[in-house]
C-alpha cells in the first residue's frame, strides 16, 4: 500500500512562514481585511485565499447554527482552517490574552506521524498558528506518553516542529502540576488527580487523532483525555464510564478530530503502514461526544458502539445522535 | 616557563578535564549532537584497551587512541594521573589540606597497583574482564551515572517539588525545569538496583584520601600501575640539583608521597606524577625536569614486584578464573538475566569492559548495572530491568555507545526483530486471568506493528452474575521480542503478572542467536 503524503514538513513550515508574513502585512495594513467565510461544497475552481486569510479575525459569528464541521482533503492545515471557520472561526473559542492548551495524542515515542499513532503535526501546528493569530498570549502543547520519555515523543511526532515554529511552546507535563480535584458530575469517580495548568487554562483544544485501540474499540476525543491525568492504570478498571467521568470535568473548548490518518488495527501503538488508511477528514466541534460520534463513522461504527461515547451522552455532556444537530460536510 | 605557572597550568587542565568529563557525561544521552564522542575518556585508556582487546581476542580501533597517553607517559610519565584524570582531579580536590594521619602506610603497599595490574592482564588472556571494574574511568562513570547524579536529581527535584507548592512560582520554575533541570537530568526519575553498592565503593575511594593523598593512585590504582611502568622510561624525570637545602617541603607536599628524604629527595617516575607541586614550593629552585634518555630507564624499588609476587599474582589469577568457572552462570543464564539489545549475539561477557556507558545512555533507565545476579564475574555488566523500565522500541542509544562492540552495531530495524528474551504471563496474578477483571494493559503498550500480545473475548458469568465479556490477553511467542513495555506497565503490585524472562533454548537456536 503506498502513501501519498500530500504536505511533508518543508512544506508545512514554508507556508507557515508566508502565513506569518501575510498576518504581518496585514497588521499594517490598518483595518483587517474580512475574509467571506468559506462555504460548503465551494468550487474547485475558485480562488485560494491567501494564505494566512482565514486565520483573520471574523468579525461577526456568521456560522449560525452549525454544531460541526466535518471537512474532507488532503491538506491538513487548510482542513483545519476551513472546519474551524465553518463553525464560527478560531475567535468563537479564543480571545486575545488567553492562556490556551492544546492536548493531542502523543502516546508513545515508538513511531512518527506517518504511521497514525500520534496526532497530525500539521493539525497541531494549524490550530497553534490558529490561535497565536487570535491574539493568544500563550498556546501550549502537551501530552504525556506512556511510552518512552516526552522529549523524545514530542520530537518523534514531528509535533515539536511544527508547534515550535508556529509559535507555540511544548510542555513537559511535570508531575508536581497535577492536582487531586473533585468531579462533581462524575458516576462512578468522585474525584481525580488533573494538571492543574489544564483545568485552569482559559481555553484547552483536545485534538485527538481517530485510531483503533485493543480495549475500548477506539480512541477518540474523550479518551484523549486520559493524557490529563494521573493513575492512568485505576481507570481501566471501569473505563467506559471513567472516561465519560473525566469529560464531564475536563470540558474542552473545542475538540477538534484528526482523521486524515486513521489507524484501523493494532492500536493504539500501531507501527504497520498497512493498518493505516488515509481517511482525509477533520472534525471541529465545540460537543465533544458529537465529534466523537462523528468519528466513529470513519471506521464503520457510531457513537454508540463505544462505551465512553455513549456514557459520556448519558451524562449530558454530548449529542450521539447526529440527525439532531446541523453538521456541515463539505470537500475541499 | 616558571615552575608555579606550570602548577597553574596543570590545575586549570584538571577542571577542564573534569569538566569535559562531566560534558561528555551529560550530554552522552543526546545521541549524536556533540561533536565529541562520549566515551572518550575510555578511548585514552590504555588499560581498558588492553583487557578489552585480550579478553575479547580482537583488535577494537576505537580503543587504539589510548597508545597516544601511552606515548604522552614515555614522554612526560604519569601526566594522565597528574593532568587529566578526571578521578585523579577529584581526589585532588576532596582531600583535606593537611594530612589527617601522620605517617602514611608503609611505601610495601604501592605493590598492590601493581600485583592488580598483572591480575588484571593475566584474567584478560583468560578471557575474563571482571577486575576491570576498577578501571579509574569506569569507577568514576559508574558511580556518576548509578549513584551521584542520580541522588542529585533526587535532591534538586526534591527541591523542586517543595517549590511547586507554591502556585505563583510555577512560571519561574516551569521555565528552570524546561530550560535548565529537564536538559541536565532527563525527565526520568533515576532509580539504580545497585546505587548504594557503587556509592559505598566511591565514597571509600574518596574517603581513603583521608589516610594518605591520592591513596588510590598510590596504592591501588591499575591504570596508574600501567602508566608508572611505562613512565619508568619516560624522558623528562625529576631530579634534585645541588642548590637544595633539605628543607624538607617538596617531600610534606607531595601528593603521591614518593619524595625520599633519605635519598637526597629523589622520586620515583613511577610514583611521580608530575603535578609540580615540588617545584613550585622549593624555595630555592633545586627541582627540575630534565630530559633523560629512554634506554637508559629508571631502576627498580623495593616495592615493586618481585619474580616471586609476579607469580603468586598470575597463580591467583589462574586460580580465581577458575572459580569463577565454577558459577553456576556458566551451566545455566539466569532467568532473569536479559541483557541489552543484540548482546546474545557476542562473547558478551568477554568483551563488556563494564564501562557503564550503556546504561548512562539508556532512556527509560532499564539497563542497569548487575550486582550478583550473574554471578560475581558478572558483577556491573549491564541487564535489562524490565520493571524499572522497558527496551525503548526506537531507540538503540546502547549499540551506538558501546565502545567495544560487545553490545554488537545492529540497525535500529534489525534491533527491532531481535529478540533479547520473552514475555510469560502468570495467570495465577494477571488481574484478567485470575481476577475476571477488566484490564488490558500489556496489549495496548506493545510497540511491536503486529502485537505479540493477543487478546480473547472470553465471555463469562462475574461474581455479581452478570455477563461479561474479558479480554484475556496472551503472548504470541513468535513476535515477541522480550523489550519488557507489557512487564513495565503492567498495573498489578510488585513484580509484574507478565515478566520478561531468558529466551527458551530452543528459540536461541531456531532464530539463530
Amino acid at each position: 500500500m503506498t502513501k501519498r503524503t500530500p504536505l511533508n514538513r518543508r512544506d508545512f513550515l514554508r507556508k507557515l512562514g508566508l502565513a506569518g508574513a501575510g498576518l504581518a502585512l496585514s497588521g499594517c495594513a490598518g483595518e483587517p481585511v474580512q475574509q467571506p467565510l468559506p462555504t460548503p461544497f465551494s468550487e474547485s475552481n475558485s480562488p485560494t485565499p491567501v494564505p494566512g486569510g482565514t486565520s483573520e479575525p471574523t468579525p461577526s459569528p456568521s456560522y449560525g447554527d452549525i454544531y460541526m464541521s466535518v471537512v474532507h482533503g488532503e491538506e491538513p492545515e487548510e482542513m483545519v482552517r476551513r472546519a474551524l471557520a465553518a463553525i464560527g472561526g478560531i475567535e468563537r473559542f479564543i480571545s486575545s490574552g488567553d492562556d490556551v492548551i492544546i492536548k493531542p495524542n502523543i502516546c508513545t515515542d515508538y513511531y512518527s506521524y506517518e504511521y497514525a499513532a500520534t496526532t497530525n503535526p500539521f493539525v497541531v501546528g494549524t490550530l497553534v498558528q490558529l490561535c497565536r493569530g487570535a491574539g493568544a498570549n500563550r498556546v501550549r502543547v502537551m501530552d504525556n506518553p506512556f511510552g518512552g520519555t516526552s522529549q523524545n515523543a514530542y520530537r518523534r511526532s514531528g509535533i515539536e516542529e511544527t508547534v515550535t515554529a508556529a509559535g507555540g511552546e511544548m510542555e513537559v507535563m511535570n508531575s508536581n502540576k497535577f492536582r487531586a480535584n473533585p468531579i462533581p458530575d462524575g458516576v462512578d469517580i468522585k474525584e481525580w488527580v488533573f494538571y492543574q495548568d489544564i483545568l485552569d487554562a482559559d481555553a484547552f483544544i483536545n485534538v485527538p487523532i481517530a485510531k483503533h485501540h485493543g480495549t475500548t474499540g477506539l480512541t477518540l476525543g474523550c479518551k484523549n483525555l486520559m493524557g490529563t491525568i494521573l493513575n492512568r492504570g485505576q481507570i481501566h478498571a471501569n473505563i467506559h464510564q471513567r472516561i465519560a467521568d473525566l469529560a464531564s470535568r475536563v470540558r474542552p473548548t473545542l475538540t477538534v478530530v484528526d482523521g486524515v490518518r486513521t489507524l484501523m488495527a493494532n492500536g493504539p501503538t500501531g507501527g504497520n503502514l498497512d493498518d493505516v488508511k488515509m481517511s482525509n477528514t477533520v472534525i471541529a466541534s465545540a460537543d465533544i461526544v458529537a465529534a466523537d460520534s462523528q468519528a466513529a463513522t470513519l471506521f464503520g461504527k457510531t457513537g454508540a458502539d463505544i462505551g465512553y461515547i455513549s456514557a459520556a451522552a448519558a451524562m449530558g455532556l454530548g449529542v450521539m445522535d447526529l440527525s439532531s444537530v446541523k453538521v456541515e460536510e463539505f470537500s475541499l | 616557563m616558571s615552575a608555579k605557572t606550570i602548577r597553574t597550568l596543570r590545575k586549570i587542565t584538571q577542571m577542564l578535564s573534569f569538566g569535559l568529563f562531566m560534558y561528555l557525561f551529560v550530554q552522552a544521552v543526546y545521541l549524536g549532537r556533540s561533536p565529541l564522542e562520549s566515551d572518550l575518556f575510555y578511548r585514552l585508556d590504555p588499560l581498558i584497551a588492553a583487557t578489552a582487546m585480550l579478553a575479547g581476542r580482537t583488535v577494537i580501533f576505537g580503543l587504539l587512541y589510548s597508545l597516544i597517553n601511552l606515548l604522552a607517559s614515555l614522554v612526560f610519565g604519569r601526566v594522565w594521573c597528574g593532568w587529566l584524570c578526571p578521578l585523579g582531579a577529584l581526589l585532588d580536590w576532596v582531600s583535606p589540606r593537611k594530612p589527617v594521619v601522620k605517617n602514611p602506610p608503609s611505601d610495601k603497599w604501592r605493590t598492590v597497583k601493581y600485583v592488580l595490574l598483572i591480575i588484571l592482564l593475566g584474567a584478560a588472556v583468560l578471557g575474563s574482564q571482571t577486575l576491570a571494574v576498577t578501571d579509574p574511568v569506569s569507577i568514576l562513570t559508574r558511580s556518576m551515572t548509578a549513584a551521584v547524579w542520580p541522588a542529585l536529581r533526587y535532591l534538586v527535584f526534591g527541591l523542586e517539588s517543595f517549590l511547586y507548592r507554591f502556585e505563583s512560582l510555577w512560571p519561574a520554575l516551569d521555565w528552570l525545569n524546561a530550560r535548565l533541570l529537564l536538559p541536565l537530568f532527563q525527565g526520568i526519575e533515576s532509580v539504580f538496583t545497585s546505587a548504594l553498592p557503587i556509592a559505598l565503593f566511591f565514597i571509600l575511594i574518596l574517603g581513603a584520601s583521608w589516610i594518605a593523598e591520592r591513596f588510590w593512585c598510590r596504592y591501588l590504582c591499575p591504570l596508574g600501575a600501567m602508566l608508572g611502568t611505562v613512565s619508568r622510561a619516560s624522558i623528562f624525570r625529576r631530579e634534585v640539583t645541588d642548590a637544595c637545602t633539605s628543607c624538607g617541603t617538596c617531600a610534606a607536599g607531595c601528593p603521591t608521597g614518593t619524595i625520599d628524604k633519605e635519598k637526597g629527595f629523589a622520586s620515583d617516575p613511577a610514583e611521580c606524577i608530575y603535578c609540580y607541586d615540588c617545584a613550585a614550593d622549593c624555595p630555592v629552585g633545586a627541582i627540575h625536569f630534565p630530559a633523560h634518555s629512554p634506554l637508559k630507564p629508571e631502576g627498580s624499588r623495593e616495592y615493586d614486584p618481585g619474580r616471586r609476587q609476579v607469580l603468586a599474582a598470575l597463580g591467583g589469577t589462574v586460580a580465581g578464573v577458575s572459580l569463577l568457572g565454577v558459577e553456576t552462570i556458566n551451566r545455566r543464564q539466569p532467568e532473569r538475566m536479559v541483557r541489552p539489545p543484540g548482546a546474545l549475539l557476542t562473547d558478551f561477557t568477554s568483551v563488556c569492559m563494564r564501562c557503564g556507558e550503556c546504561v548512562r545512555v539508556c532512556p527509560t533507565q532499564g539497563l542497569q548495572p548487575s550486582l550478583l545476579e550473574g554471578g560475581l564475574q558478572n558483577i556491573f555488566t549491564p541487564r535489562l530491568v524490565p520493571r524499572l523500565g522497558a527496551c525503548s522500541y526506537p531507540c538503540s542509544a546502547c549499540i551506538q555507545v558501546c565502545p567495544t562492540g560487545a553490545i554488537p552495531p545492529q540497525t535500529l530495524e534489525e534491533k527491532q526483530r531481535t529478540p533479547i528474551g520473552l514475555a510469560a504471563i502468570d495467570t495465577d496474578r494477571c488481574l484478567v486471568w485470575a481476577y475476571d477483571t477488566i484490564c488490558s494493559i500489556c496489549e495496548e503498550v506493545c510497540p511491536l506493528p503486529e502485537k505479540a500480545i493477543t487478546l480473547e473475548d472470553v465471555e463469562m458469568e462475574d461474581a455479581q452474575g452478570n455477563m461479561v465479556v474479558l479480554k484475556r490477553p496472551s503472548v504470541v511467542r513468535d513476535l515477541c521480542i522480550g523489550c519488557g513495555a507489557c512487564e513495565y506497565h503492567c498495573p498489578v503490585g510488585g513484580e509484574a503478572a507478565i515478566q520478561v524472562f531468558t529466551l527458551p533454548d530452543t528459540d536461541v537456536y531456531l532464530r539463530g542467536i
